[in-house]
């Protein structure tokens, strides 16, 4: 009666249909009000924009920021990956479930942590006066450094479950193979296991650097306003001058870093993968 | 992967048509559930307000309001900004009735002609409000029925604060956190700011530029005042611009804290009631703010710490009053913008801001 594709399809429908109508619309409305001008079409909008050297500077700080994090949670995140491929079936579960954790985490929870970890009488500053590196406490929190913090630790999980599955999938005799014919670790991790798990690295990546550029809680309380980022920009734009219109200019200039960043980080795997 | 398969096998097909047969049945049911009306003859009266203290909200005016009219009261929540959107979505057949905005925001609505004149001869309590309520944003188009101090909350241990200028000595360098232009604060931080310096333009250029001179020795210019709570028990702040909402939480800290009486006065702002332009429950909208307004259900809401009293005949105990902006002298001595001034003036401010506070 039913064969399991139509029932797929039937399944899919009215998911398709609520993101259609819920989100995909709106978003259209929203993102045409961005080019619409007084007289029709036109990219004035984003000219005057890019005149204002605050919103260069946001812009600029937004994507340093997004790109930093990215390659600090690639790293971090390779050696984690591996660590955990390593270990046995039971450690290896284990690990993951603590990666996992701190995604049930409200980011909200996570990030007030933060103010503690990084106040004046927080533990960052006891150790950095304890060891005498700073014989005064270093102002720490709302500046781009517990910005930078805060979005590592929030998106690291993100990465390592990306490369743990990529991970995962590498041929279980290609590293012994690389050793046997003398390549040191290095030569081994760049030129076999990232070429062969760049898919992961570039899902990580993505999910990571559009995470960190559209971030809004952790930028915005680690950060304040003396660290505007685009997204803690957009909500002033709409929270407080009501101004719907450069809103969705900032909403358009985001999600093309977005797709501008996922079309690099696969252009760069391609290039690897000759 | 492979255990998802295994999964899949294992189901039964009968078993799979019939969980989409039984899928369908309660969507339908849903639906026939959806389109039934609430109760046939119950009028419903759409209330927009703010999302703080909804639950005392309802326990202390919508419930007892609800017990009389026998009407049932919705309430859309939301900030300013967004709730006005939908108010102008709508505009000429309003969904919402009565909506509860800041002054300003109210007056935006007034000159989108999105609410109409009050009536004030029709509300019981009217006479019974502070003065700085009764009209609070012209032609009657709305009635104040709360109001909020902001002034200094400060460490008296480790600083002084006789004037706003005060928030520039060097001991609070590094150690001060003031609203950012984006809460409701900003603006009146801003216009003590600028009266402390002698400033004489409506778009607070010297204010702004006071801020712009202090901001490398301010911790944060913060969005939420939830914040200065941690940030004073960190000892991360001495000092900070403050809604009077905030105190109750702050002086739980058992702290050297004390709210500030510059000579300059202290600022704050007003919340209005208005009445839609087209709604459709004018007799229940009347009847609702006229609630809203009485003696009883504003000791209530104050009494629960939802709400200054705006209606001059609530008497609080002392120590309710003493955390509220309360009584006849304090009310007088606010020093509010007027709101036609943010209206025209707050894109400047925000600009201004952007380009010497911002960066």
């Amino acid at each position: 009666m039913f064969d399991n594709r139509r029932i797929g399809m039937a399944l899919a429908v009215p998911a398709v249909l609520f993101i259609a109508l819920a989100f995909l619309v709106p978003v259209a409305v929203l993102l045409s009000g961005s080019v619409a001008t007084a007289d029709g079409w036109g990219l004035g909008r984003f000219t005057e924009f890019f005149a204002d050297s605050l919103y260069r500077e946001v812009v600029w700080r937004t994507i340093r920021l997004g790109a930093l994090v990215t390659l600090t949670c690639a790293a971090l995140g390779y050696v984690a990956a591996l660590a955990i491929v390593q270990a046995g079936p039971t450690w290896k579960g284990r690990f993951v479930g603590l990666i996992v954790l701190p995604l049930m985490i409200s980011p909200v929870a996570r990030t007030y942590a933060w103010i503690v970890i990084l106040g004046r009488t927080g533990m960052a500053n006891q150790l950095i006066t304890g060891l005498g590196l700073s014989a005064e406490p270093l102002r720490l929190l709302f500046t781009e450094t517990a910005v930078f913090i805060g979005l590592v630790q929030l998106f690291l999980p993100l990465m390592v479950l990306s490369l743990v599955s990529a991970l995962e999938n590498l041929p279980a005799d290609v590293v012994p193979a690389a050793r046997v014919l003398g390549a040191g670790w290095m030569p081994v991790f760049f030129r076999v296991i990232l070429p062969l798990t760049r898919e992961g690295l570039v899902t990580g990546g993505t999910l990571v650097f559009t995470g960190a550029i559209t971030a809004y809680i952790t930028p915005a309380v680690l950060g304040g306003s003396k660290v505007l980022m685009l997204e803690t920009l957009l909500y002033q734009r709409v929270s407080v001058s009501n101004d719907f219109v450069s809103a969705s200019v900032i909403a358009v200039i985001l999600i093309a870093m977005g797709v501008a960043a996922h079309t690099l980080l696969k252009r760069a795997a391609k290039a690897r993968a000759r | 992967m492979r255990r998802v398969l295994v999964f899949k096998h294992s189901l039964e097909r009968s078993a799979m048509s019939a969980f989409i047969r039984s899928g369908l049945g309660l969507a339908v049911a849903a639906l026939v559930l959806a389109v039934q009306p609430a109760a046939a003859q119950e009028r419903t009266l759409v209330v927009s307000a703010f999302g703080v203290s909804q639950d005392l909200m309802r326990k202390d005016l919508y419930a007892p309001f609800e017990a009389r009219c026998k009407c049932k009261i919705v309430v859309n929540v939301g900030n300013s900004a967004d709730r006005l959107a939908k108010l102008e979505a709508r505009k000429g057949n309003p969904e919402v009735d009565v909506a509860v905005l800041a002054d300003f925001a109210a007056m935006e609505a007034a000159q989108k002609d999105l609410i109409e004149p009050i009536d004030v001869s029709k509300l019981k309590n009217y006479s019974k409000l502070h003065e700085v309520a009764k009209n609070p944003i012209g032609n009657h188009m709305g009635v104040g029925y709360t109001y909020f101090a902001t002034s200094i909350i400060y460490r008296s241990d480790k600083v002084k604060i006789n004037s706003w200028a005060d928030l520039t000595q060097p001991a609070l360098k590094g150690r001060l956190a003031l609203p950012n232009i984006t809460t409701t604060q900003g603006p009146t931080m801003l216009l003590m700011m600028d009266k402390a310096f002698g400033g004489t333009t409506p778009n607070f250029a010297t204010g702004i530029n006071k801020v712009s001179e202090m901001k490398g020795g301010v911790v944060t210019f913060y969005e939420r005042s939830a914040q200065l709570v941690q940030l004073f028990q960190q000892d991360e702040i001495y000092a900070a611009v403050a809604g009077r909402f905030n105190w109750p939480l702050i002086k739980k800290l058992n702290l050297p804290l004390a709210w500030a009486t510059p000579k300059e006065g202290v600022t704050g702002g007003i919340n209005v009631l208005v009445v839609t332009k087209g709604s459709k429950n004018k007799d229940l909208a009347y009847a609702f703010i006229d609630e809203w307004l009485s003696t009883e259900a504003q000791t209530r809401l104050a009494m629960d710490l939802v709400d200054s009293p705006a209606n001059k005949e609530v008497k609080l105990p002392r120590e309710v009053a003493d955390v509220l902006t309360y009584g006849n002298d304090t009310v007088k001595a606010l020093n509010l913008i007027p709101p036609t001034q943010v209206l025209l003036h707050r894109k400047a401010w925000v600009d201004g801001w952007n380009a010497k506070v911002a960066r």
